[in-house]
């Protein structure tokens, strides 16, 4: 994925563990995360950034139950889904929770008149 | 860059959470009215029994305009969890203190949700608030003015209080020009 990127793809956030783009021509975010990529419509990156967000974290940390060891978040439409460990959970929420304030950031550029985050030349 | 969440929906966010914990508040107002409604009908309180009926009704409604307003804006409306509600009641006047304590904690909500608004500067979604607003104001009165005849009305005329209680409206409306 990282070393052939279409070139309508604008990046939004990156971490060491994954990336979000942004791919205006399709109006799609394109969520890169444990080896597989998934574009997404607005609505469901904020609704599966919401699944991700409402995990309860700490009943995996503390439980002892083996099946409080991994989380299993099913992409909305999308035959996709994540099987994750504790710390997957937490660098996913981070990727998204970083992508979502550019996002926001964006839309504040916009608002505000000024110019939006770069757009390909 | 395009903005895809503006491009989607009008409404932000913050503002579609508190809405969506609104219409929660308005499916719960209508099953504790229900619970009202089945008590005074039980009780022999008839015609309190159809007015809580009648409100049951009335707080649906209100969650629902709620609901289609977020569907017709792009944004997302979930189906609540209404949580289990107190089915029984000392007597007539706690029910109508319960009813006022309702109304009170709505009104609360509805002020808060145009703080968040107007943080947001989500205009359209003030205006639709006012409306609630209104509603409200005359929600309470009609609360507290079915305590007053409670108080009011001797305890053994009974029937009369039942009668009264129910045709208590609210015409003197501030918000209209004479």
């Amino acid at each position: 994925m990282e070393s052939n990127v279409p070139v309508s793809y604008q990046e939004v956030f990156r971490t060491d563990k994954g990336v979000v783009y942004q791919c205006d021509r399709t109006n799609r975010l394109i969520l890169s995360f444990w080896g597989s990529t998934t574009p997404l419509s607005a609505r469901d990156f904020a609704q599966f950034r919401r699944m991700v967000s409402t995990v309860n974290v700490h009943q995996m940390a503390l439980s002892t139950d083996t099946a409080d060891d991994v989380e299993i978040l099913t992409i909305p439409r999308s035959e996709r889904c994540y099987v994750l460990t504790l710390c997957e959970v937490i660098h996913l929420r981070e990727l998204l929770n970083g992508a979502s304030l550019m996002l926001e950031l964006n839309s504040m550029l916009r608002e505000c008149g000024c110019a939006t985050l770069s757009t390909p030349s | 860059m395009k903005d895809l969440d503006r491009l989607r929906t009008l409404i932000k966010e913050p503002v579609e959470l508190v809405l969506n914990q609104q219409i929660k508040m308005e499916m719960v107002s209508s099953s504790k009215y229900l619970a009202m409604a089945g008590w005074c009908d039980r009780n022999g309180y008839d015609h309190s029994a159809g007015f809580f009926y009648k409100q049951s009704e009335e707080e649906r409604k209100h969650a629902m305009k709620l609901f289609h307003y977020l569907c017709d804006q792009g944004a997302t409306a979930y189906s609540p969890d209404v949580p289990p509600v107190g089915q029984e009641f000392d007597t007539l006047r706690s029910v109508f203190e319960s009813a006022l304590d309702q109304e009170i904690a709505v009104t609360d909500s509805i002020n808060r949700i145009i703080g968040v608004c107007r943080r947001e500067g989500d205009y359209a979604t003030e205006e639709l608030m006012k409306w609630y607003v209104k509603e409200q104001v005359e929600e309470e009165y009609i609360a507290r003015r079915c305590l007053e005849l409670i108080d009011q009305i001797p305890a053994d005329q009974v029937y009369y209080l039942d009668k009264k209680l129910a045709s208590v409206t609210y015409d003197e409306n501030p918000f209209e020009d004479e």
